[in-house]
């Protein structure tokens, strides 16, 4: 007891304390930034201004480079009599630039202008602000970046600071761009360590230059760098295919999980109630447009700053699949609960239903499509060794994944499930052994019509959210169903993702339209072959 | 067995005649009455008119298919279409060097930069050729789609959702500018057919004759074979397909020419129905267009030879009122309409007879049994 909570203080104390080192330091810096820039404004004795150059130029500030350029087009000015530097922020509006309060500059101010020399000095230190910036990522862009130019002055630089780096990623970059620049100026080992290092990286950037520096070889006839360049641009070359093979499955895996999430619903409502729902795409609508009231609701309430809109997705997706399954409740009971035992009837009920529901989301949202944005932690993405995969396809994935356990849980773990299983297969002897089947029904028919709401959240945050943005869905969905075996949501499943990885995979071959003409000529075929699908309904009725 | 006994019943002789009197007269009204009489009937209406006969033979050509067989073809807007183009390709090179690059290739050619007519093209200047080609290809589409499916015993559902697949794979197919069939825009723009101006009513009378005459030709083959062997046979497969099996009939063969018989009068429609339309796109083996084309069967009555014209008029007809007098919501109203025919109007417009019939009937057996 005394152990763990002296274990709770010990680690409040430490967070504390990393509280109290960072902000500070980080304030510092921009403090200290300030400070020596109104130094160099104040002084006009040019023999201290190396002094501070030098303090500048250690510093990594982006301020620094907004207050340069605001010297340089006359926005800095100073007061002889109260010893204040002015930045002029906007028209009448002063800052104080040592302390960066807003002020009321003092009568007697007047422009300062900086002279040539300090000019071209400065200029100099904002040009590698980048190279210190407290972001480590901008650090190493901006050394990848320097080092592409392959510049011979630069390379004094790149070498200089690559010491002072502690942090790993950043070394790596600023060797990569030293080597860059090695390629185009060093001697000839130095030429050869070089490129070495590139190919073991399997910098991609750099093809192109060991391709140029392996042209210039062969014209000098320097034999060890032409192998050398050899062995790295295969290296690079077998990791590019080994990055878009590993692309290409990540997209597919995406593609095949929007293609999941749009037709699992339907496996459940055709797949194992038997109903042809045309609808279907009409209800991913649904799901699309709670989406977007959510979002137009939390910013009218608490504004689009508010910690609120951060997490309105999240507060959306239970909301979308409330709202499509009571309509599809309301569509079971009003409707389709007449007509089981005419499945060709329900399809074209369902089909006047979608047409109806598309008018009415066309009266009502307007015909054009309805813009949702993305939350921010939602619209960056993820790099794996080379691969950028946006978290909205990653979510998606994720999510493709909890729909599917999600739901075999629910049917083989749960009472319902039971039930559903049991009026699927037999709805009059399920009834007749107390089963209350026209209950299962609805509540079947409503999750299936939630699970596609479900897909259309989802949708709203990689494609466009309109009237008739279901029925870009419908024929996909169907086929996914008939492809995996209909009543089988495993099938489903394999198929939805091997249907993407084989649109994802022919994609780049013969680009996107052919891709998918291709896909769907493939399932036909394939349907001919195994008309069942993968995984066909076993049956000892004839008619089946 | 005399003629008329293709007729199932009275009412569907008197509506035969009404038809075959409409198709006669209709055009003689454009010609004989002067512009502004009351009898008049414009090139416009004529054209319409034309046009709805044309959806009536592809009511027809669907209802053959999945009233008295059982197939429910998602994809016979393709059909429809694929006979429309193979028409559309002779009256586009028709328009000769008249478009708007002045070249003898089709606007959307010369756009494209192509120097000269794809192969393909080349024997579609013979008006013969293309209206061969309007019933062939469909046919050949049908036949090869059908004996695939068919013969791996692809049914119901499933077949209807091939179909559908089949024709939104074609209709991207067409989209495609590179495919020298006019991408997004089709074709369109006509100028002659058969060497007269397409705007003139002497053409609009002909091709109203021409598309009702091959309604009433469709009619009476249908009918024909109905009361053959083959129809007996037919009408068997939709009822129980494994019956007829076990009886020793190839169920395959018989839906294969079913299937091919069908695709081909949709074809000629569409071979039809371009000239009066004065265009076509790949908007029209769209998905949802076979759609419709169901709705219209399923609305006239499904099953009688009578309801899929009937069926394909009064939709048409509905359409083209609501679109005008309510253009913010006919499609809410057009879908209530299906949905009213579906629930209580299970065998569409032809039953409802039957229906009311039936319903009298029954109240009537119900006041006996309270008088007595």
């Amino acid at each position: 007891m005394i152990f763990s909570s002296s274990k709770k203080c010990l680690s409040t104390f430490c967070i504390l304390f990393a509280i109290f080192i960072t902000i500070p330091s980080a304030w510092c810096d921009e403090v200290k930034a300030r400070q020596v820039l109104v130094e160099l404004v104040q002084t006009d004795d040019r023999s201290t201004h190396q002094a501070s150059l030098d303090k500048l130029s250690k510093l990594g500030e982006p301020i620094i480079q907004e207050i340069v350029a605001a010297w340089r087009v006359g926005n800095i000015s100073r007061s002889a009599s109260t010893q204040i530097v002015y930045w002029k922020v906007a028209d009448n509006t002063y800052q104080n630039l040592a302390t960066g309060e807003l002020a009321i500059p003092a009568d007697d101010h007047k422009k300062s202008r900086a002279s040539r020399k300090l000019r071209k000095q400065l200029s100099k230190i904002v040009d590698f602000l980048d190279l210190r910036s407290p972001d480590m990522s901008t650090r190493a862009e901006a050394a990848r970046k320097l080092g592409a130019t392959q510049k011979l002055e630069h390379l004094e630089i790149l070498r200089n600071l690559s010491q002072e780096q502690t942090s790993h990623e950043v070394k790596l970059a600023f060797e990569e761009a030293i080597a860059l620049c090695l390629i185009a100026h060093g001697s000839e080992d130095e030429k050869v360590t070089a490129i070495k290092l590139l190919g073991d990286r399997h910098v991609l950037a750099a093809n192109g230059f060991i391709e140029k520096a392996r042209k210039i070889a062969v014209g000098a006839d320097a034999t060890n760098i032409i192998s050398a360049a050899d062995i790295a641009m295969r290296q690079i070359k077998e990791h590019q295919q080994f990055i878009d093979v590993i692309g290409t499955i990540v997209r597919g895996l995406s593609t095949g999980s929007v293609l999941l999430l749009v037709s699992y619903g339907l496996a459940i409502t055709f797949g194992q109630m038997g109903v042809i729902n045309m609808a279907h795409g009409e209800f991913i609508a649904i799901g699309g447009y709670s989406v977007y009231l959510v979002q137009n609701f939390i910013i009218t309430t608490y504004g689009e700053s508010s910690a609120m809109y951060d997490w309105y997705f999240i507060i959306a997706i239970p909301i979308a699949f409330l709202i499509s399954a009571i309509a599809g409740a309301i569509l079971e009971k009003g409707l389709i609960q007449f007509l089981y035992s005419r499945p060709l009837e329900s399809l074209l009920a369902t089909w006047a239903v979608s047409m109806v529901m598309q008018q009415a989301f066309r009266l009502y949202f307007g015909a054009a499509n309805v813009s949702v944005s993305s939350p921010d932690w939602l619209s960056g993405s993820a790099n794996f060794g080379g691969v950028l995969i946006s978290f909205n396809r990653l979510s998606l994935i994720i999510f493709a994944i909890f729909v599917v356990v999600v739901t075999k849980l629910l049917l083989s773990k749960t009472n319902w499930g039971l039930h559903v299983r049991a009026t699927m297969q037999n709805r009059q002897m399920a009834s007749s052994l107390g089963v209350p089947s026209s209950r299962v029904n609805m509540l079947t028919f409503a999750f299936g019509s939630g699970l596609a709401g479900l897909a259309g959240a989802f949708i709203s945050q990689i494609g466009n959210v309109g009237p008739s943005m279901g029925q870009t869905y419908i024929v996909d969905s169907f086929m996914v169903v008939v492809v995996g075996g209909v009543g089988n949501l495993l099938g489903a499943a394999i198929s939805s993702l091997g249907i993407g990885m084989i649109d994802q995979g022919l994609q780049p071959i013969l680009g996107p339209v052919m891709g998918k003409i291709t896909v769907l000529f493939m399932i036909i075929a394939f349907l001919q072959f195994k008309p069942g699908g993968i995984f066909p309904a076993r049956s000892r009725s004839l008619d089946d | 067995m005399n003629k008329l006994s293709y007729f199932d019943s009275g009412a569907e002789k008197t509506l035969f005649a009404i038809l075959a009197c409409f198709v006669a007269i209709f055009p003689v009204m454009n010609m004989i009455f002067p512009e502004g009489s009351l009898l008049h009937v414009s090139s416009f209406q004529l054209n319409v008119w034309g046009k709805y006969l044309c959806y009536a033979i592809l009511a027809v050509s669907l209802n053959f298919l999945w009233g008295y067989t059982g197939l429910l073809c998602l994809g016979q807007c393709l059909f429809f279409a694929l006979g429309g183009y193979a028409f559309g390709m002779y009256l586009m090179l028709m328009i000769g060097e008249l478009g708007a690059y002045k070249s003898v290739l089709p606007d959307f050619m010369v756009f494209l930069g192509y120097n000269e007519l794809p192969t393909h093209w080349k024997p579609f200047y013979s008006p013969t050729f293309a209206i061969f080609a309007a019933m062939w290809v469909p046919g050949l589409v049908a036949f090869l789609f059908g004996l695939l499916a068919f013969r791996s015993r692809i049914k119901g559902v499933y077949f209807s959702i091939l179909t559908q697949a089949l024709t939104y794979a074609a209709a991207l197919l067409f989209f495609r500018n590179d495919f020298t069939f006019g991408g997004n825009n089709g074709f369109t723009d006509f100028k002659f057919i058969l060497g007269t101006n397409i705007n003139d009513p002497a053409a609009a009378r002909g091709l109203f004759w021409a598309s009702g005459a091959f309604l009433i030709g469709v009619y009476l083959l249908i009918a024909w074979l109905l009361k053959s062997k083959f129809g007996l046979v037919q009408r068997a497969i939709r009822d129980s397909e494994n019956r007829v099996r076990f009886s020793g009939y190839s169920t395959t063969h018989y839906k294969v020419f079913i299937f091919v018989l069908s695709a081909m009068i949709a074809g000629l429609a569409g071979a039809l129905y371009v000239p009066q339309a004065g265009i076509i796109n790949p908007s029209e083996m769209w998905p949802t267009k076979g759609l419709d084309i169901v709705v219209w069967v399923a609305v006239g009555g499904r099953g009688s030879k009578f309801g899929p014209i009937i069926g394909a008029v009064l939709i048409n007809l509905l359409k083209s009122f609501t679109t005008r007098a309510y253009p913010e919501s006919w499609l809410i109203i057009l879908g209530f309409v299906f949905l009213f025919v579906v629930l209580f109007m299970p065998n569409g417009v032809m039953g409802l007879w039957e229906q009311i019939k039936a319903y009298l009937a029954k109240k009537k057996s119900k006041q006996v049994t309270a008088s007595a």
